[in-house]
């Protein structure tokens, strides 16, 4: 069991103890898209790892040790060694784990998933400022960029003539980029994908996949999330538990 | 003199023909910080490469074809492939090409030099502001303590690492990422910015003493020359210190 659904720590809580061997250990935040492409890749390729959940609005002092930026999600191993930024994580377990290798190993097509990446890059930062905006009017300036964001990935996607950004099969690129997209509906911005007819088969392509679907979040435990952390409550990270 | 001192090419110059086989080709421009880490890397490897330099104020319509924004540096091979994003450019060489490796073997030291990586992501930009604040006579203290402290977080990585250079005791990937910025310190007028950090200072001098950064280094005067013209919106500026 990852323990996916495990209570959060916060200011207070002891240290957990040093990773047991054959174990990776993550800290993560059941809602944070960052640490969900953590989640998809450690899923995706099986590999054995328990969850420590951290609440980002009360945090351990002891989880600085562990990123001295506070920020999920972290990898660490059983010798100790700690790794950050949630696409250097997803990197790192596809180098250490070799089986069901998520990156091409063409050096090129590998590039070209980064290039993508790199596509992609302005939309978390745009979803973000829509979901902090009160004001409707600076909303839609926003919801403009991000329209115009999507239809870049939405070219890509229609130049390439695959289903998924990788390809015909499902590979990291598409991981690292769905949890944005998962979240949508909740963040009632559906719209932005309405003229793109390739993204809305590429998402839900995604969503039969084994891996998102076992990860899947729904609306309404979005929306209640999302309610309590913008009013910064220390109970957002919990919610539904 | 480098294998890079070619005239740019500009508005109405013809498209270059396919790239032969057996080389691959550097769409450039010879001050470029960010197509420097490029050349480092295909310097370093010994990789066959030409080098096209772009008038990057009088971009050739043809370039966009190769990069949307008309952006370098970018990579293009005799696949007619394209690679752009100089970090991502610099790892495809080390991916696609035998010999010297650049990047470490262990996974949690490629991840640690992506990490380090992270730390430098203001560096380029604050440095660039120290620039055109300078140039254009304005104040930059400001912008040279937020310099300065970014160097102070280096400082602590090389510090508690006890090594001379960022990946260990040989030179690797992570620091020819960084050196382009490095280099140019001086000649942007903020060298005093690492005052404060020696284990950086020492870091510099065991750079300047690599081949391959040597092989590279520009001199002061061309530099000068450069930004000189650059700032006055020349478009010659990009081919200042070339001989025909």
């Amino acid at each position: 069991m990852s323990g996916g659904s495990a209570r959060s720590l916060g200011k207070g809580s002891a240290p957990p103890g040093p990773v047991p061997e054959g174990l990776i250990r993550v800290y993560s935040m059941r809602f944070c898209p960052y640490a969900q492409r953590t989640r998809l890749v450690l899923t995706a390729k099986g590999i054995r790892h328990e969850v420590i959940n951290i609440n980002l609005k009360n945090k351990p002092e002891w989880f600085f040790k562990k990123n001295p930026s506070g920020l999920v999600p972290v990898l660490e191993t059983s010798q100790g060694q700690l790794i950050c930024e949630s696409a250097i994580t997803c990197e790192y377990l596809d180098e250490a784990y070799p089986e069901k290798k998520l990156l091409p190993g063409d050096p090129y097509e590998k590039a070209c998933q980064k290039m993508v990446f790199e596509s992609f890059s302005k939309v978390p930062p745009l979803i973000s400022g829509i979901v902090r905006t009160q004001n409707k009017e600076d909303c839609s300036g926003l919801k403009e960029e991000l329209r115009k964001e999507i239809t870049k990935l939405e070219e890509v996607l229609t130049a390439k003539k695959t289903t998924f950004f990788g390809g015909n099969s499902l590979s990291m690129i598409d991981y690292l980029i769905w949890p944005w997209f998962e979240r949508l509906e909740a963040l009632e911005l559906n719209e932005c994908v309405d003229h793109t007819p390739a993204l809305k088969l590429w998402m839900a392509a995604m969503k039969k996949d084994p891996t998102v679907s076992s990860l899947l979040t729904d609306v309404k435990t979005f929306q209640g999330f999302f309610n309590l952390y913008l009013q910064n409550s220390p109970e957002a990270c919990d919610y539904g538990l | 003199m480098t294998d890079d001192a070619t005239r740019t090419l500009g508005k109405g110059s013809i498209p270059p023909g396919p790239v032969p086989e057996g080389i691959i080709r550097l769409y450039s421009m010879r001050f470029c910080p960010y197509a420097h880490r490029t050349r480092l890397v295909l310097r370093a490897k010994g990789i066959r490469h030409e080098v096209i330099n772009i008038n990057l104020r009088n971009k050739p319509e043809w370039y966009f074809t190769k990069h949307p924004f008309g952006q370098i540096p970018v990579l293009e091979n005799s696949k007619c492939q394209l690679i752009y994003e100089s970090v991502i450019a610099c790892e495809y060489l080390d991916d696609a090409y035998p010999g010297r490796k650049l990047y470490p073997y262990d996974p949690y030291e490629r991840a640690r030099q992506k990490m380090l990586l992270e730390l430098f992501y203001k560096v380029p930009h604050l440095t660039k502001e120290c620039l055109v604040a300078l140039r254009c006579g304005r104040d930059c203290a400001d912008l040279k303590l937020a310099l300065r402290q970014e160097f102070c977080n280096l400082e602590e990585i090389l510090g508690y690492q006890n090594t001379v250079f960022f990946g260990g005791d040989c030179i690797s990937m992570i620091d020819y990422l960084f050196w382009p910025w490095f280099e140019r310190l001086d000649v942007y007028g903020i060298a005093d910015c690492v005052n404060h950090t020696p284990a950086l200072r020492l870091w510099i001098a065991a750079m300047k003493q690599d081949p391959t950064v040597c092989s590279l280094l520009t001199d002061k005067n061309t530099f000068l020359g450069f930004l000189n013209l650059y700032f006055q919106n020349n478009p010659g500026a990009f081919d200042y210190g070339l001989s025909c």
